[in-house]
């Protein structure tokens, strides 16, 4: 019974293994008419929803860009006239160093390059007596770092020079008093100004002597003018009278002279006949001695003697009274030629006094012009000892100061080694001001304008910023680093704490918002009626219904609406799409929702089921 | 009988019933994660559509890689053009240590399968970035694991070491399960879970130990030489030219490692596990997997 048993058994279990063998190869190879329509049929639809928020929704320009701080600017040591040579470096700050208003940027042949803020750059030593806008930084700074240079006036006062004292000391440095070059200007300064004081007493004397000089030369020229004046009216007289009695006098004179000559002729010819005479008496006269003959004879001699004196004295007394005549009138030429000289001396004494006069006030003018310049001289050295004296004090050479624009900077880069010349550029740094270069797509650079909000996060980094957009490009490519498919823009980073320079940083500019929590539903959400207008399907508790809707704004994958027909409450729940069996066959999770793309959306999706 | 015929026959009709269903349920692909090419096909798709959706989020440009660029990626994992797998192996092993620059694969001229994953018009996206911009670039794309991107992951089937948007897409797209660093295809746990293919490893273990090598499974070794590399590297972030003569000295050490262990693997592979596998496999397959 037992074996009956045993065999039943095996042949129900064979029975059972080939008939399980079958079935598996039944059903992989055999498909029911049912099954098949059933594979081929349509899925049952079933409604995907999603509830309607109360959202903020705002279009958002997302961008990366990168952070730095703003572009180089060198740091230039101008050579000082204080110093003989540029120092040599002997301290240098470390790179990236933090440089706030007052820190000594490094030191050179033991002296400070002291840093302030000024947007005037450091060109020349501040000495005494210096003013203008470098000057009113330095009160400034001066000011800023507590230390009073009395008023902001630009002038390097004493109170200025004083406060520069104090920061010197203050920050563990000798001042920069006056050099030996600038005592030895002041002394050189000194003796000059009294050489010229000398020299303006001198020539005022000469200037005040010029004055008696002119009156003297005056003087003198008045007098020998009218002396001459009398001499040329003399001879003008002596001349006149001349010519008036000349003429008749000659004739008269010679006509008396041929009478006196004719008379004397006469008398004498008549003496002669009458010695004549009186010899022939005698001769006649026996009577008549020797002597008396020889007295007679002697007698008519000397009457033939005194008539032939008398012709020849009266010829030559006509002579001479007609060259008398003829002398009178040379005498009248020489007066003449004596009057015109007389004249010509006349003239030339004039001449020559208005000369002396005006040699005399020549003299007086220049005396005067040497005066005034001995004055002026002496007044110029005075000012400039003045200035030379007032700028004997406590100094700023301008290798001892850099003016920066914007503090507190950032050392970029060291551009000298200890031990080289501190001139020229030694370093370069950047101001702590945060810039973001970034860049914009062709079809967003549009919609993105300066002094738009910006926000500036790097979740990876953790960093979190706001900003304002600075500068968007005109044209695209124009940039180092933006190609020509983008348009270069620069983000100016607001204040923060946050370290972003040299980090990518995400870049978010909101160009619309809609100013508020706004009813919002997914953008599938909203369809289009025949009529034109928009609707979305609300579940209610009978079922779907749909609701005409005003939409607004977009964003996010979110779409503003207003319920036109109907309420549309935040947390109803609307239809986003329809489950797709074929869909979750194909793919591992149904994200079969076109355009939802959205938070949302996925969270109403079946868990993922990738089989 | 009549005590018989009625349990009998249930049973039957259970048994029927069972094997009819299992015969109908679809197996698993051929392709990666069991995945038929269909599947993978739109896998890949979305994924890519997520990756360049998270991309923009994250402000960076990407364009979706299409299934050829990433098919080529997967393709190009331990190939180089004219080399066979085992030249490969031979003279680079895994591509790890010895093709480690430092440099972001984007920038890399030679053996990076990653490159050429990510297709040629998103290498030059990150290539006219600005420094900073390529490392918060493949930050946002890949995570901490700048060479793990989504074909090598596809790929070896192996998800544990991506990150960034690449993760996030994934995530959308495939399972936890598939994400778990301990996954296996079905095809590949089915495989595993066979006796033969247990004492597969069992032999292959041993072996292993036998030439010097700590190794269970072969799945162990290359992510132990990342490990390694990784550690030595400081996550990638020291490039070989700034290593100092004992970090080369060690890079070199991991190299010839990597060599040695790597050319062990494949030849146990393909000695122990390829005849096992390809059994197991010709009798699953042969049920007709999709």
């Amino acid at each position: 019974m037992t074996g009956n048993r045993l065999v039943v058994l095996a042949s129900v279990l064979v029975a059972i293994a080939v008939a399980a063998g079958v079935a598996w190869v039944a059903g992989s190879r055999i498909e029911s008419p049912a099954d098949a329509a059933a594979r081929t049929a349509p899925p049952a639809p079933s409604p995907i929803l999603v509830p309607v928020e109360k959202r903020v929704l705002g279009a958002n320009v997302v961008t990366r860009g990168t952070a730095r701080f703003g572009l180089p600017q060198p740091v230039s040591l101008a050579p000082s006239a204080l110093k003989p040579q540029a120092g040599l470096v002997t301290t240098l700050p470390a790179r990236n160093a933090q440089m706030n208003e007052g820190a000594v940027l490094l030191t050179a042949s033991g002296r400070p390059v002291f840093l302030f803020e000024g947007k005037v750059p450091a060109y020349r030593d501040l000495v005494p007596g210096a003013s203008g806008d470098d000057v009113r930084q330095l009160e400034q700074a001066l000011k800023r770092l507590g230390f009073d240079p009395g008023p902001l006036d630009g002038v390097y006062d004493q109170q200025t020079g004083a406060a520069v004292a104090r920061w010197y000391a203050k920050k563990g440095w000798e001042p920069f008093g006056p050099t030996r070059e600038q005592l030895g200007v002041l002394r050189a300064l000194e003796r000059e100004w009294a050489d010229a004081e000398k020299a303006q007493v001198a020539a005022m004397a000469a200037l005040m002597s010029m004055g008696p000089a002119v009156e003297a030369a005056r003087a003198a020229a008045e007098f020998n003018n009218r002396t001459a004046a009398i001499d040329l009216a003399a001879k003008t007289v002596e001349l006149q009278r001349l010519e008036q009695s000349s003429r008749q006098d000659a004739k008269l004179t010679i006509d008396d002279e041929r009478a006196k000559a004719a008379h004397g002729n006469s008398a004498a010819d008549a003496d002669l006949a009458a010695q004549i005479a009186e010899r022939a008496v005698i001769e006649l006269d026996p009577r008549q001695p020797e002597t008396a003959r020889i007295s007679a004879n002697a007698k008519l001699e000397v009457a033939r003697a005194a008539a032939h004196r008398a012709r020849v004295g009266g010829q030559l007394a006509v002579q001479t009274a007609e060259r008398a005549a003829d002398s009178a009138g040379d005498k009248i030429q020489q007066l003449t030629a004596a009057k015109s000289a007389a004249t010509l001396a006349e003239r030339s004494v004039r001449l020559e006094g208005e000369k002396a006069i005006r040699a005399a006030l020549d003299a007086q003018k220049l005396a005067a012009v040497d005066a005034k310049l001995s004055a002026e001289r002496a007044r110029q050295l005075s000012v400039d000892l003045e200035a030379a004296k007032r700028k004997i004090g406590i100094q700023v050479p301008v290798d001892e100061l850099v003016f920066i624009p914007s503090l507190p900077v950032r050392v970029e880069e060291i551009k000298v080694l200890v031990g080289t010349s501190a001139m020229g550029t030694v370093l370069t740094v950047t101001d702590n001001q945060l810039a973001i270069d970034s860049s914009l797509s062709l079809e967003t650079a549009p919609l993105v304008k300066p002094g738009m909000p910006a926000v500036i996060d790097e979740q990876a980094l953790g960093v979190k910023a706001t900003g304002k957009v600075q500068v968007v490009a005109s044209t695209p490519g124009t940039r180092a680093g933006v190609d020509p498919l983008h348009v270069y823009m620069e983000i100016k980073v607001d204040a923060t704490q946050v370290r972003l320079e040299g980090a990518s940083v995400r870049v978010t500019i909101p160009i619309k918002s809609t100013q508020g929590a706004v009813t919002a539903v997914p953008n599938s959400a909203v369809s289009l009626a025949a009529d034109g207008t928009s609707r979305v399907q609300v579940k209610r508790k009978d079922g779907l219904e749909y609701v005409v809707v005003t939409p607004g704004l977009s964003a996010d994958g979110f779409i503003e609406v207003s319920a036109v027909s109907g309420k549309l409450e935040p947390g109803e729940l609307v239809v986003v799409g329809y489950n797709n069996a074929r869909a979750a066959e194909d793919g591992a999770k149904p994200a079969g929702i076109a355009g939802a793309g959205n938070a949302a959306a996925a969270s109403a999706k079946p868990p993922p089921d990738p089989k | 009988m009549p005590k018989f015929w009625k349990p009998g026959l249930a049973a039957l009709t259970a048994l029927t019933v069972c094997a009819m269903t299992y015969a109908q349920a679809p197996g698993p692909g051929r392709e990666e994660f069991g995945l038929t090419t269909k599947q993978l096909v739109q896998y890949v798709e979305r994924v890519e559509a997520g990756i360049a959706k998270c991309m923009r989020a994250q402000g960076f440009e990407y364009i979706a890689a299409d299934y050829e660029t990433v098919r080529k990626g997967m393709s190009a994992d331990k190939k180089l053009p004219g080399m066979s797998e085992e030249d490969f192996i031979a003279k680079h092993g895994f591509g790890a240590a010895t093709m480690y620059t430092g440099q972001a694969m984007q920038l890399s001229n030679g053996y990076s399968p990653a490159r050429v994953g990510l297709g040629e018009r998103n290498v030059n996206i990150f290539k006219n970035l600005p420094a900073a911009g390529q490392a918060a670039y493949n930050r946002a794309l890949l995570g901490q694991n700048t060479d793990a991107t989504f074909a090598i992951g596809l790929e070896r089937e192996n998800f544990s070491r991506i990150g960034g948007c690449t993760l996030d897409a994934v995530k959308q797209v495939f399972s936890a399960e598939q994400l778990s660093a301990s996954y296996y295809n079905p095809k590949d746990a089915i495989v595993n879970k066979d006796p033969r293919m247990k004492t597969a490893l069992r032999k292959y273990a041993a072996e292993m130990r036998k030439s010097g090598y700590d190794y269970n499974h072969p799945d162990e070794v290359e992510p132990d030489i990342r490990k390694r590399l990784d550690t030595l590297t400081q996550g990638g972030t020291l490039t070989a030219e700034k290593m100092s003569a004992e970090q080369s000295a060690a890079l070199k050490n991991l190299q010839n490692y990597e060599r040695r262990v790597a050319i062990k693997n494949h030849e146990l592979a393909e000695k122990i596990f390829k005849p096992v596998e390809e059994q197991i496999e010709k009798e699953m397959f042969a049920r007709g997997v999709q």
